[in-house]
């Protein structure tokens, strides 16, 4: 394995697979705070110099966390399909990377490659890409999911409804979601995070969100991303429960600061399975982001893109109906600004859907980084073009509980009309009975919470 | 190409010399738009008067097509600009010493350096971990700590308060207190090392919270039990949304102290933390949220 | 921006193959099962384009056109989704040839034969189309020899007429067919022949009186 490469006769080397993979990553201050970026520009080309020629079946030997003191990496490795793997292994990265860029590669053989892939060989594929690059590749994968409503088909772009409040007034929740769902946003779920922590807080938020969509024959899922033993006994006191949540993190030591085990998610996977109220098949929901890992200081000197993909790596043993990154969500001690976000946004999109998930992002800015809000809906559009399965959807995009700014109400239609995408076709059914949303432009009914009872 | 395409795209040049532009359309009469001002107003629909009791979201603004009416643009700019205020503005240097509490530094040198650098806001600067050493109290049953944290204006507007609610709240529980500190350009897990050199069975930290819309008082609770560096975020637990719209103060404090009896109680904290066992009333205050600030004007004050 | 003489390109609505077709499926649609295998059908929503499509197939393939007709009232009043205006059948020995004829075939839509926009609204259009060497198909058709240059010429009723007119007035041309209004989809039909320049001239000068009617339709 050769980790040597040179650039205007200067030699770089390089001492590791999992050090060349973080100096071949874009600048982030995540991977600058993490002490693990390259040192300049030159040095971040000749890092992917070499990992061009790396093949996918060196980064499989390699994984950027041992087999023996990482469970992530355990699943990833045990449960690889090796038939898909066989298919690819042979590429080196530069290779992997023409392959998917290729007109003739098409959304079914993606699907079909993806349970052969680590997660480092997304990310690898990942750190050689353009954004433009990322986007192509990103709105081949085609992710189909199922739960009340089925996720990701081709036109499509859904969303999230999100009606947070800072102390869980049911009556306040319920009126911004009816302010939502009459703006055609909610059809990927009805999502509550709470204020508070309860498995009470929880089965009553749900037991309330049910009511208003059973009332109006609404076709989507609901969910409150309390923690994941907060849900399970939530369902133990019997409330409705269309997904689970939980928060993933790349590795083993940043999900046991999360206070989660893959052993914990398997029960609360069978706990679904036996007690959920979908359909399903795809029952779980779960958010990640760049910089989790480290903001716990598990991250064991990887970069933050490859830890990211390691999240997605997990969350695909569950076969999950929601997957998002948070991206901008943690801070700029992560993503400084705008660029970085944005960059990030794509990278997450891209590695989660080549990995076979069902990917949409929160695009998203704290008012401590460096973002403005034409940077933000500029990413939106970005990411609805790479074929985004969903987004966040809020009032005036401002999370009133969370103290961040998103999506909004308004951005989803405008949006839709400006890609020329739909709603889930079950949802998007009912936005025309409801007189919400016709066709591609605006009905009767359109912005008007007195319309949802 | 075609040899008829050819021929004809000739023709078509040709003619397109002599082609008349077609006519630009009538100019139709325009009606100025019905007045949309950013307030919801109650008294025109059942539902935004609802709405308006139970939330402070910007609900019932209506549209014109899918976006946003010029009113609502500008007080969501405004309020963008005060939020983005709130972030840059720092703690006063003399803040802590004047308010009664023992002033520490962490090792970050300054703002952006703070933002950055998470690490640097853990831990404590040398002359700051010697004075915790020399000042403070050992051995308290909680160890209380205001701090910046991402925003100053929440941590001088209530951070006293907070501190003196608890600090009653958690004395007529029968649990001692320690010396209470004041941290600047302070993140949560900094509670650890101070907690740690303290000795305090629970650390507290209460610090200004990202700033939202329009808003940048918002204090977080952060409590742990055992703290010593090393513990992480599932051994915490938490109260968010510390301000006069969300929790208030009084309410936190009742809270606060709760937690830090059953974690003494039960030796522990964060997840495996049984809140059932809490003996706090669930019940949520069911005063309204107060209606958000309506920020801008036109003309003169 | 007008589009006055933009090409409207036709739209192939299905193409199947019947490699080895019943014998009387065959004789009832005009062909011989002696020679007469391999079949190609084509459905398209531009008739006119269609024929000359076919033409050109007999020209690049063993093939013969055993059907062609056109729907009535055209491809807005379609029987179904896939009909258009007009079937086409290519039927020939061996599969090879029917692949080799659709190639040709389907080339000619996309490139060549077409109707072009007259009013710069799609709402009057004009077929004002030189085919420089005839095939089999369209030479026995207009009992002229194969390799003989023909304008085929086709407009709205009225449009038609002037514009005939027109043609037969500005180059060295000769009728070898009128079809006056009504056909099948209520256009009507002209075809000229002569040398190539004067066959191009003739297509020129129809195609710009159409235009002309289109913008000027009273006078």
């Amino acid at each position: 394995m050769q980790l040597a490469s040179t650039i205007r006769g200067r030699g770089y080397r390089f001492g590791s697979v999992r050090e060349v993979l973080a100096k071949a990553n874009p600048k982030k201050s995540g991977d600058d705070l993490a002490g693990v970026s390259a040192r300049d520009e030159v040095e971040r080309v000749a890092a992917r110099a070499v990992l061009a020629d790396l093949t996918l079946a060196e980064l499989r030997a390699n994984p950027v966390i041992p087999y023996e003191t990482d469970e992530l990496t355990r699943v990833v490795e045990d449960e690889l399909d090796e038939q898909a793997y066989r298919a690819v292994s042979h590429l080196s990265v530069g290779q992997f990377r023409e392959w998917l860029l290729d007109i003739g590669t098409t959304g079914p053989t993606l699907r079909a490659i993806a349970p052969g892939l680590t997660p480092e060989m997304a990310a690898a594929a990942c750190k050689l890409m353009s954004s433009f690059d990322l986007m192509t590749v990103g709105s081949k994968c085609q992710v189909v999911v199922r739960a009340n409503t089925t996720l990701g088909l081709p036109g499509r772009l859904s969303s999230r409804c999100q009606p947070n409040h800072p102390i869980d007034d049911v009556e306040g929740i319920l009126a911004s979601m009816r302010e939502g769902l009459s703006y055609g946003c909610g059809d990927a779920v009805i999502g509550i995070n709470p204020a508070t922590d309860s498995p009470e807080s929880t089965a009553e938020i749900l037991r309330a969100v049910d009511g208003v969509l059973k009332a109006n024959d609404c076709p989507t899922q609901h969910c409150v991303l309390s923690h994941l033993v907060v849900q399970m006994k939530a369902l133990e006191l019997g409330c409705p429960m269309d997904l689970m949540f939980q928060s993933l993190a790349g590795t083993q030591d940043g999900n046991r600061a999360y206070g989660i085990s893959i052993k914990l998610i398997d029960e609360a996977v069978a706990m679904m399975k036996e007690k959920g109220t979908t359909r399903g098949p795809n029952q779980m929901y779960f958010e990640t982001g760049q910089g989790s890992a480290l903001s716990s200081a598990s991250n064991h000197d990887a970069d933050q893109v490859t830890i990211e993909a390691r999240c997605y790596g997990l969350a695909r043993r569950y076969k999950p109906f929601l997957v998002n990154t948070v991206v901008g969500f943690i801070g700029p001690e992560y993503l400084e600004d705008g660029p970085q976000i944005s960059r990030a946004a794509l990278e997450d999109h891209f590695m989660g859907k080549l990995l076979g998930l069902p990917m949409g992002c929160d695009a998203c800015f704290t008012y401590h980084a460096r973002m403005s809000q034409d940077e933000l809906e500029s990413l939106k559009v970005l990411l609805g073009a790479a074929g985004c399965t969903y987004l966040m959807s809020l009032p005036v995009g401002d999370d009133i509980m969370l103290n961040y700014q998103s999506t909004s109400y308004h951005d989803i239609p405008t949006l839709r009309r400006l890609l020329g995408k739909r709603p889930t076709p079950e949802f998007d059914a009912w936005l025309a009975e409801r007189g919400i949303w016709a066709g591609d432009a605006p009905g009767p009914n359109f912005g008007r919470a007195e319309a949802i009872r | 190409m075609s040899r008829t395409r050819t021929l004809i795209a000739a023709l078509r040049a040709e003619l397109g010399a002599a082609d008349p532009l077609p006519p630009p359309p009538p100019i139709p009469a325009i009606p100025a738009p019905p007045a949309r001002v950013y307030t919801p107003r109650p008294e025109r629909s059942g539902y935004a008067a609802h709405a308006a009791k139970h939330t402070t979201a910007l609900v019932g603004i209506g549209h014109v097509g899918t976006r946003y009416a010029t009113d609502v643009v500008l007080q969501f700019q405004a309020e963008l600009a005060v939020a983005h205020a709130a972030v840059d503005a720092e703690l006063p240097a003399d803040w802590a010493a004047a308010n009664g509490f023992q002033p520490v530094h962490t090792r970050a040198t300054d703002h952006r350096e703070f933002l950055l650098r998470p690490d640097l806001g853990r831990r404590l600067d040398e002359a700051s971990l010697a004075a915790v050493r020399s000042q403070c109290t050992r051995g308290a049953d909680v160890q209380i700590i205001v701090a910046d944290g991402l925003s100053a204006v929440a941590c001088v507007q209530s951070g006293k308060a907070l501190a003196d609610a608890v600090a009653a709240a958690c004395g007529a529980r029968g649990l001692t207190v320690g010396t209470p500190i004041a941290a600047r350009y302070a993140r949560v897990w900094l509670e650890d090392e101070i907690g740690q050199e303290t000795g305090a069975r629970v650390a507290m930290i209460l610090l200004g919270e990202r700033p939202g819309l329009g808003t940048g008082d918002g204090l977080s609770a952060y409590v742990v039990y055992a703290p010593r560096i090393g513990k992480t975020d599932g051994d915490r637990n938490m109260i968010s949304n510390i301000h006069a719209r969300g929790v208030p103060v009084e309410e936190a404090a009742t809270r606060l102290a709760a937690l830090a009896s059953a974690m003494i109680a039960q030796k522990t904290s964060g997840v495996p933390l049984d809140l059932a066992l809490l003996g706090l009333s669930r019940e949520r205050s069911p005063r309204p949220p107060q209606v958000r600030q309506r920020l801008v004007t036109r003309g003169a004050p | 921006m007008s589009s006055v003489l933009e090409p409207i390109p036709p739209t192939v609505l299905s193409v199947r193959r019947l490699f080895n077709a019943d014998p009387a499926l065959v004789r009832g649609y005009g062909g011989d099962p002696a020679r007469h295998v391999a079949l190609g059908l084509v459905t398209c929503d531009q008739d006119d384009a269609m024929y000359v499509a076919l033409d050109e197939a007999t020209k690049h393939a063993p093939v013969d056109v055993i059907f062609a007709r056109s729907f009535y009232a055209g491809a807005a009043h379609a029987s179904g989704r896939l009909s258009g205006e007009v079937l086409g059948v290519i039927a020939a020995a061996d599969p090879q040839a029917i692949e080799d004829g659709l190639a040709a075939l389907l080339r000619c839509l996309e490139h060549d034969a077409c109707f072009y926009d007259a009013d710069g609204q799609r709402t009057v259009t004009v077929f004002p189309h030189v085919i420089s060497s005839l095939g089999e198909y369209l030479s026995a058709e207009a009992g002229l020899a194969p390799g003989e240059p023909m304008a085929y010429l086709v407009a709205p009723p009225l449009e038609a007429t002037i514009a005939l007119d027109a043609a037969l007035k500005a180059a060295d041309v000769r009728v070898v067919r009128i079809t006056p209004p009504p056909t099948e989809t209520n256009f009507a039909c002209a075809w000229l022949t002569g040398s190539l320049d004067a066959c191009e001239a003739a297509a020129v000068a129809y195609a710009a009186a159409v235009v002309d009617v289109a913008t000027t339709p009273k006078r």
